[in-house]
């Protein structure tokens, strides 16, 4: 049953189901993503986690901040968890043996949301290939990456999400680098080119798109991927109070458009239809150098010898940009 | 439990154990307000970070307006917010990021961050006034 959600006030009618007194960073991006997904719904949840900053600080032991069922796994396999969890609940529901309290709420039509949380170092590197084989097989789960481009859990290593000219503990800037080389990868497309029925990227600073994209992907059939950008105040290295400014800042200047990718499939991962979806354009588009100015991470490009990559930048942004805006108005 | 959590020793504790948000099984918590829930000792609802602030915000009744910007964007749920009213700052799990009063968008600030040691009756006493708009 979707959650009728009008405004902000109505939102707040929410019961968390999340808890504080957990050791995140002040001022991290996770909770407030994980708070607006949760609160998204009220049927019963289960959620996976896997290894990283959200699974480390929300379950020190003897404490866990979870009043959902919630199970920690390994860095590779929360996609698979989750989805045998879901695989688990269909056989069970199959043969008439859900608990009673379950079956009651699924015949009010309130059947259990099957969510995994895994970090940009879960995701793009190392939960990879589970993660392809379960969007392959097509359970029904969502799977919401934490995209804060960096390994911020184990100190700042780079993972294939870091975007060029960032500056991290393994790609540090210097006197002969501008930090990390590559740009990151589009894992929205690859995970949409699985054939997955609905996928998209959300911000949490633009909670009313983030929420209606979450009920979105409950209310479908299949495996759901959401990017979301997580801005990491320890890694980012801005002020925690910033945290909401520069996420706004990533999407005003579509660094991080907000989009979604809708495939219309069969059960046999056929591919009859893509659609992609624009669902927010800023009024002004800024310029990418001051989402980069936002970052001390970016510090050294405003250097003379590497303002050629803020150029770069932009190209990129702008390029991207252009693809998503053809891509829509073509209708694929 | 037979022993509370707080009186355990670290040698006590048993690794590996699943823990529980409840003491008693809760049906549909999505349809239980907070301080309704039977939190158990093993709920970080029960645990404070307050202690990681230096500045503390102060929350101001009259000049607020209700627009809840705090209470979503609160990243550790020390927004208290009830029947669409905002109701005060939680000190418990607040980290002081200060995010809620940034977002805050009256005008002066019905939040604002003061330094741990200022009582917030006197904070509400020292409440900048309104700003003239700069032309």
């Amino acid at each position: 049953m979707t959650k009728k959600i009008k405004n902000l006030k109505e939102f707040s009618l929410s019961n968390d189901r999340y808890e504080g007194g957990n050791l995140m960073c002040p001022g991290c991006s996770h909770n407030i993503i994980v708070r607006e997904v949760l609160n998204a719904t009220n049927d019963p949840v289960i959620v996976a986690t896997a290894t990283g900053c959200l699974e480390v600080c929300t379950a020190v032991y003897p404490r866990t901040s979870w009043d959902v069922s919630w199970i920690h796994i390994g860095f590779e396999n929360a996609a698979v968890a989750i989805a045998t969890a879901s695989a688990a609940y269909e056989v069970l529901k199959r043969k008439g043996r859900l608990p009673e309290a379950t079956q009651k709420m699924v015949d009010e039509g309130r059947e259990p949301k099957f969510v995994a949380f895994a970090g940009d170092g879960g995701t793009f590197d190392i939960g990879f290939q589970s993660l392809s084989g379960a969007f392959e097989r097509g359970h029904n789960f969502m799977y919401v990456c934490l995209d804060n481009e960096v390994y911020a859990n184990t100190g700042g290593q780079r993972s294939s999400s870091t975007p060029i000219g960032a500056a991290t503990t393994t790609s540090p800037a210097g006197k002969v680098s501008y930090g990390e080389k590559m740009m990151k990868k589009s894992m929205i497309e690859i995970m949409a080119d699985h054939g997955a029925p609905y996928v998209a990227q959300v911000s949490p600073s633009k909670w009313k798109d983030l929420v209606k994209k979450v009920q979105k992907g409950f209310e479908v059939k299949g495996p759901v991927y959401i990017n979301a950008q997580s801005a990491c105040t320890t890694e980012w290295k801005h002020a925690p109070e910033d945290t909401i400014e520069v996420s706004d800042l990533g999407v005003d200047s579509c660094v991080w458009p907000l989009y979604e990718i809708i495939n219309e499939r069969d059960e046999h991962g056929i591919i009859y239809s893509t659609k992609l979806n624009i669902t927010y354009r800023p009024k002004n588009k800024i310029p990418v150098e001051e989402y980069l100015a936002a970052q001390p991470r970016f510090r050294h490009l405003f250097k003379p010898e590497n303002r050629h990559i803020i150029d770069l930048w932009q190209k990129a942004v702008d390029a991207r940009w252009e693809y998503l805006q053809k891509r829509e108005e073509a209708g694929v | 439990m037979a022993k509370d959590i707080k009186d355990l020793g670290w040698n006590e504790l048993i690794p590996g154990a699943a823990l529980f948000s409840f003491t008693e099984p809760v049906e549909d918590v999505a349809e239980v307000p907070m301080d309704e829930r039977p939190y158990a000792p093993t709920n970080s609802h029960q645990y404070s970070v307050g202690d990681w602030r230096v500045e503390k915000p102060v929350f101001n009744r009259d000049l607020c307006i209700d627009c809840q910007f705090c209470w979503v964007f609160c990243p550790d749920l020390a927004i208290l917010s009830r029947d669409k009213k905002m109701i005060g700052v939680l000190y418990d799990p607040c980290k002081g990021c200060g995010i809620c009063v940034e977002v805050c968008p009256t005008n002066p600030k019905s939040l604002l961050m003061f330094p741990e040691q200022v009582d917030n009756e006197e904070a509400l006493s020292k409440w900048p006034q309104k700003d003239e708009k700069k032309k």
